[in-house]
């Protein structure tokens, strides 16, 4: 019966976007972790910048500010990743699956709905984000005079990039939950992928471990938030953008196959 | 839409399984609109499962489940069509009963001014901004009624909907579930309780591990299942069998008693008496709706309780 299931109408898919629209905005804990996302990504950004601004000015340092101006997104995956899974496990933790589903039968519908409010969402809070850090940590560095303009080669790209980058990471942490249907095992496999698996491959010898490292969706994704160039570490920062962009498409078909056949 | 299909829920072999087990098997039937349907049946005999069949939720092993003539995930707007109250509370505690069904509307493109309404017809309109988390169990039932009705649907299904509800809400689900059918929509409800069930419907329908015991308006059903009799005892009890059954009455010989209808008490009495017949018993005898149900789904009951277990 599931393969029947018609092409999604686009009148239904812009209610359906609505509605998501409404349900995430209506729970406070939306707002809370995207605050967390702010404070902690450009306050760490601005600590750091802080920190090191003396050293690259004195040339004690050989880094340049570039590469820490978007150093506290690290933190902000974190948030990123707990918006995506919630806005599908906590469905799945009271039972509201149910209401969505009666509500709008098509599953990809859905599905494409949660990704549309998800992403559009993360981005702007991942661009506010990496704009307050960029000014924070700016700050320091142009007190140095060593401050970076946004007009430098790939400021603005890598600006822009933040917010694509948190945008593909709630869409990623979604489909993970939608596929384990649990909050607690969601975040934890999606804070786990980022931070730890991406790490952990590297211990695999020779050029196949180096490759696997690089495409890690947690590596090959933030390639397009840094300005500065990792070389042979990293893909180039669009080739990393879209390993990162396909490797979430096939996870969101993955999901969605399972989200078809499985019972709600 | 076919409009003579148009209020109807129409299962076909309806069938659906959990590993080796059979949850529903094979059912038939037919919801039609202007009535209220009752879905009966002890606890485990596939109620919740065949109304999350309806509502496309869980997909049938086999057979096939329409509404309005065809399948639910063929709708464009099902919350228009067919309004659900399911047994687990399908609400979010962080969101305001309010926004709770804000998005409903808006994901149907149902008018937000609906929300106000239905928030005023189930009474909730002074907690509406509250978070649906702090409601008691008869608010969210409450809340969950205002969620089926939102689409303003000509089929209302209700699961258990008096689940958790002190009398006076008991008595408001009951004259809602009038007030819609005798509006001509269809009314669907769920119970385990015949005596809910007989005050509530119209129609019935007896189902007991996954498979249809009965389907029948409520009046056959208690005249089929519930009927009174005279309990006669007589020492001539052969002579007073024959005499009632030379005035065409039923008569039943269980034992050393006769059970007899079509007369009552008094004038089975005189009727006797004046044949000079004697009589040891004469007691009109009940047999409540309840013991109908029982009964009928004696076999059927996947939870026995035991007794006698601590002996
Ligand atoms: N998701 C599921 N997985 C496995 N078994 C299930 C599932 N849902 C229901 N069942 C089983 O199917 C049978 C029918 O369950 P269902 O909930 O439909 O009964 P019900 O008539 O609604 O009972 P109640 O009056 O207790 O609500 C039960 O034996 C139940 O254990
Ligand atoms: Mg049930």
């Amino acid at each position: 019966m599931s393969t029947l299931v018609a092409a999604p109408s686009s009148t239904s898919l812009g209610r359906t976007v609505k509605s998501e629209w409404i349900k995430l905005a209506s729970i406070r804990s939306t707002w809370w972790t995207a605050l967390a996302m702010v404070v902690l990504g450009a306050g760490f950004t601005t600590i750091i910048s802080g920190v090191v601004a003396g050293d690259i000015a004195s040339g004690k340092s050989g880094d340049s500010p570039g590469e820490y101006i978007t150093q506290g997104l690290i933190f902000s995956q974190i948030s990123a990743v707990v918006i995506g899974a919630l806005v599908v496990t906590s469905e799945y933790g009271t039972g509201l699956i149910r209401s969505t589903l009666a509500a709008t039968p098509i599953r990809s519908t859905v599905l494409a709905a949660k990704a549309l409010v998800l992403s559009g969402f993360l981005f702007v809070v991942g661009l506010v984000t990496a704009f307050a850090g960029y000014f924070g940590g700016n700050a320091f560095f142009r007190h140095q005079g060593i401050g970076i303009s946004l007009g430098d080669p790939h400021i603005l790209r890598s600006l822009i990039g933040a917010g694509l980058y948190m945008a593909g990471l709630g869409v990623l942490a979604a489909a993970i939950g939608l596929l384990v249907r649990s909050t607690a095992a969601a975040i934890s496999i999606g804070l786990a992928l980022i931070f730890i698996i991406g790490q952990v491959v590297q211990l695999i010898p020779g050029t196949f471990g180096e490759w696997v490292t690089k495409l890690m969706p947690g590596n090959a994704g933030p390639a397009i938030v840094v300005p500065v160039d990792f070389g042979e570490h990293m893909l180039g920062p669009w080739t990393g953008f879209a390993v990162y962009v396909a490797e979430i498409a096939v996870l969101s078909m993955a999901a969605l196959a399972l989200f078809r056949k499985r019972d709600a | 839409m076919n409009s003579s299909l148009t209020g109807t829920i129409c299962a076909k072999r309806l069938t659906k399984t959990f590993g080796n087990k059979t949850a529903v098997n094979g059912i038939d039937f037919t919801i039609e609109p202007g009535r209220v349907t009752g879905f009966l049946g002890p606890n485990g005999a596939g109620k919740s499962t065949t109304m999350r069949m309806i509502l496309g939720l869980d997909a049938p092993t086999s057979g096939t489940v329409t509404v309005n003539g065809h399948r639910y995930a063929d709708s464009p707007a099902p919350l228009r069509e067919i309004g659900g109250l399911l047994e687990a509370h399908a609400v979010h505690p962080g969101r305001s009963a309010r926004d709770h069904l804000r998005w409903m509307a808006a994901s149907n493109g149902i008018p937000t001014t609906r929300v106000g309404e239905v928030l005023e017809l189930v009474g909730l309109e002074s907690v509406a901004g509250q978070r649906a988390g702090r409601f008691s169990l008869g608010m969210g039932q409450r809340l969950g009624i205002a969620a089926a009705l939102i689409g303003d649907p000509p089929i209302v299904m209700l699961d258990e909907p008096v689940n958790g509800l002190d009398p006076e809400g008991v008595r408001w689900v009951r004259s809602l579930a009038r007030q819609l059918a005798d509006e001509g929509k269809t009314v669907f409800v769920s119970s385990h309780l015949m005596s809910e069930m007989s005050l509530m419907a119209d129609h019935l329908i007896v189902i007991g591990r996954g498979e249809v015991l009965a389907d029948s308006p409520i009046q056959d059903f208690m005249a089929e299942h519930a009927s009174s009799y005279v309990r006669v005892k007589s020492p001539q009890s052969t002579d007073v069998e024959a005499l009632l059954w030379g005035r065409g009455l039923d008569v039943v010989r269980v034992d050393d008693e006769l059970r007899v209808q079509g007369l009552d008490a008094p004038a089975i009495g005189e009727l006797v008496g004046s044949n000079g017949m004697l009589l040891h018993e004469l007691t009109l005898v009940r047999s409540s709706l309840e013991d109908a149900f029982m009964e009928l789904t004696a076999d059927s009951v996947e939870y026995h309780a035991r007794a006698g277990v601590a002996a």
